[in-house]
Parts: structure tokens; C-alpha cells; sequence
């Protein structure tokens, strides 16, 4: 602020008023584009803690039977695995960015002499895979959200502390400079014309 | 004879549920000191695992016997699913579609063992002794692999792999 560069004139007042006036109306825009986006972020976030829970609940309702897995007659990596996580493009809060849709499994039919627990928890980790992609398609939205967000925050402080002060700044000195500038012609246009009535 | 008298008087008794008494290898040792090269062939062949329920050897085919009836029910309890209809088993207890997956297991196993142990009934001291003895050892060693810690192992390997390959 202190090294402010003005130039006194009335084109620069006049440049200096449509910074303002732009600057007042972009304010509240990006102040409402900030709120969007904490509300946006908070929701998903809300929608991970949702996920993170159900995976909790699955967990609890496996461990009864938890130790049938450690049969060792039974690789059960051998029947699954994540190939890839399906997603659409989206717009969520003016940003593209992807939306989980499902997950690819590479999956190996059980044959006749699989162990039956087996088949059980195939289903029990077929969901936990989906959640588990779900929530880390979730948490890449607000990654993206919230760079997004620095850069509106960042934008609302410019505005805020540099912008719209800087130009009130110098229409105000613009206009004391102009208006001294005007009394002293007229004081010495005064003094001339004083001088003059003498002679 | 004499020598699946000797072996079978020298092996730990086993009890469904237990700890295994006595190491696979040492099993395995015993029984190749002790039989002919030939009942020790015919010894190696089996297994729990590998029983497809149709092999045609004479010694083998009660048992066989037993594990393609088991065999068709799970495959039954497979196909109920699928095709979202009762269940009709012919030789498992129904309580096993009532249970969780580890008690049915269990339940399983134990109807295998009550099997095994109906299947040697008066041929004590002979190789199908030595040899359902081999496959009680072995399903109390899968039964020993039950256990909480290497289910979550297991788990994670397939849930979390990134969990696994930091740890």
C-alpha cells in the first residue's frame, strides 16, 4: 500500500471507480463460490465418514467368522482382484472431476471343490473393494475442491485486502490532489486578478 | 500287517477339535520307515485336498465315496443360491445352512471326521487306518489354520494390499 503508484489525473480516477466498481461486484461472487465449495466439500466428507462406517459395520459383521480365512488349504487372492475402477466426468461445484461408478473385478469362478466359505467372502469383499474405491474417488473430489478452493480464497483476500482498498486509496487522493490543484488555479488566478485591479 | 500295527501303536490318538499332536513330516517319516514302499505310495496319494471323489482305487473308494455325496451338496448349496431356492441336502446336517460360514466349516469338517471314523470301524491296525488317520491329521491341521490373526492377513492381503506393502 505504501509503495502505491498514482498518477493524478481525472482518466486514472476514472480507471481507478471501474476497478472498484468491477471489484464490488466480483467480491461477492467468489465469496458465494467459497461457500459453495466448503459446503461441497463438507457433504462429500460427510459421504466419506457414511462409507467409512458401512466398511466398519461389514468388518464387525465378518469377525464371527474371520478365522475361516486363514484356511490354509485356500489362496483366496487367487480368486480376486481389482482389474479397475469405473467413473463418469462430472461437474461438481463448476469443477469436472470423476464419479465413482463401480469396479472392475478379475474374478476366477469358484470350482466345485472350493472350501463354501469361499463364496462368502468373495461377497464380503467384493463390497469392502467398491467401498473402499468409493471413498478414494470421493477423496480425490476434494483434493480437487479444495485446490480450488486456495485459489477462490486467494482470489476473495486479493479483492478484499488489495484490490477494492487500493482503488478507494487512490480515488480519494486522486480526488483531494484535483480538488487542490483546483483551488490553487483559482487562488491564483485571484491573486493575478488582485495584482491587476492595483496596477 | 505287523508294521501298521507298530505304526499306528506309535502315533499320538486324535481327538476332532485338537491341537494337532504331531508334525505332518514326522507323520509322513514314521509312515515311510514303517509301511512298504508300495501301501507308502498308495499313503502319499491321498489327501484331503486333492479327493475329487473319483478315483477308482479299491482302498480309496469309500472314501471317494463320501466326498463326491459332500461335494454335490455344497455344490446344491451353490446352486440354491444362485437360483434363490430352498436347499435339499442329501448327506450334510441342514444346520450348516444356518450357521456362519465358520461354524459351517467346522460342522463340515466334523461330519467328515464322524465319516472317516465310521469308515475304519473294523479294520483296525490295517493301511486304511494309517490312512484315515493321515486325513484326520490333516483336517485338524487345517482346523489349527483357523485362527483370527491370519484371517485378518488374509483379509487385508485382499482388501488393503497398499495396508500390506507398507507394513
Amino acid at each position: 500500500m505504501a509503495s502505491l503508484k498514482i498518477k493524478y489525473t481525472k482518466t486514472e480516477r476514472a480507471r481507478q471507480k471501474k476497478i472498484l466498481k468491477v471489484s464490488e461486484r466480483m467480491l461477492p461472487l467468489f465469496e458465494a463460490m467459497e461457500k459453495s465449495l466448503m459446503a461441497t466439500i463438507l457433504s462429500i466428507s460427510e459421504k466419506i465418514e457414511e462409507i467409512r462406517a458401512a466398511i466398519e459395520k461389514n468388518r464387525r459383521a465378518v469377525k464371527p467368522w474371520l478365522a475361516v480365512m486363514g484356511d490354509e488349504w485356500v489362496d483366496v487372492n487367487e480368486y480376486i482382484s481389482v482389474n479397475k475402477t469405473i467413473t463418469h466426468p462430472v461437474d461438481v461445484a463448476g469443477i469436472r472431476m470423476e464419479q465413482f461408478e463401480r469396479v472392475d473385478f478379475n474374478e476366477i469362478a469358484v470350482s466345485p471343490d472350493t472350501p463354501l466359505w469361499v463364496d462368502d467372502a468373495l461377497i464380503h469383499m467384493r463390497e469392502q473393494l467398491q467401498l473402499l474405491a468409493e471413498i478414494k474417488c470421493l477423496e480425490e473430489q476434494i483434493k480437487l475442491l479444495e485446490e480450488e478452493l486456495l485459489d477462490v480464497r486467494a482470489r476473495v483476500k486479493l479483492f478484499e485486502n488489495r484490490r477494492i482498498p487500493n482503488a478507494k486509496t487512490a480515488i480519494r487522493k486522486i480526488g483531494q490532489k484535483l480538488q487542490d490543484d483546483e483551488r490553487l488555479t483559482i487562488a491564483t488566478a485571484k491573486v493575478v486578478k488582485t495584482s491587476a485591479v492595483k496596477r | 500287517m505287523l508294521n501298521e500295527v507298530y505304526l499306528m501303536s506309535s502315533l499320538p490318538s486324535l481327538s476332532f477339535g485338537q491341537t494337532p499332536p504331531i508334525a505332518f513330516e514326522e507323520f509322513n517319516h514314521m509312515a515311510k520307515s514303517e509301511l512298504s514302499a508300495r501301501s507308502f505310495k498308495v499313503l502319499e496319494q491321498v489327501s484331503m485336498r486333492g479327493m475329487d471323489g473319483k478315483s477308482s482305487k479299491t482302498k480309496l473308494k469309500s472314501m471317494n465315496k463320501m466326498q463326491s455325496g459332500l461335494l454335490k451338496d455344497i455344490s446344491e448349496i451353490r446352486n440354491s443360491r444362485t437360483e434363490k431356492r430352498q436347499v435339499s441336502l442329501a448327506l450334510l446336517p441342514d444346520t450348516v445352512l444356518e450357521v456362519n460360514p465358520l461354524d459351517r466349516e467346522m460342522q463340515i469338517m466334523q461330519w467328515q471326521w464322524e465319516n472317516l471314523d465310521a469308515l475304519v470301524s473294523g479294520k483296525s491296525f490295517t493301511l486304511t487306518d494309517v490312512i484315515i488317520y493321515k486325513l484326520k491329521l490333516q483336517l485338524l491341521f487345517r482346523m489349527h489354520s483357523f485362527s483370527i490373526e491370519r484371517g485378518e492377513c488374509v483379509l487385508d492381503s485382499v482388501v488393503n494390499p497398499d495396508k500390506k506393502k507398507k507394513d
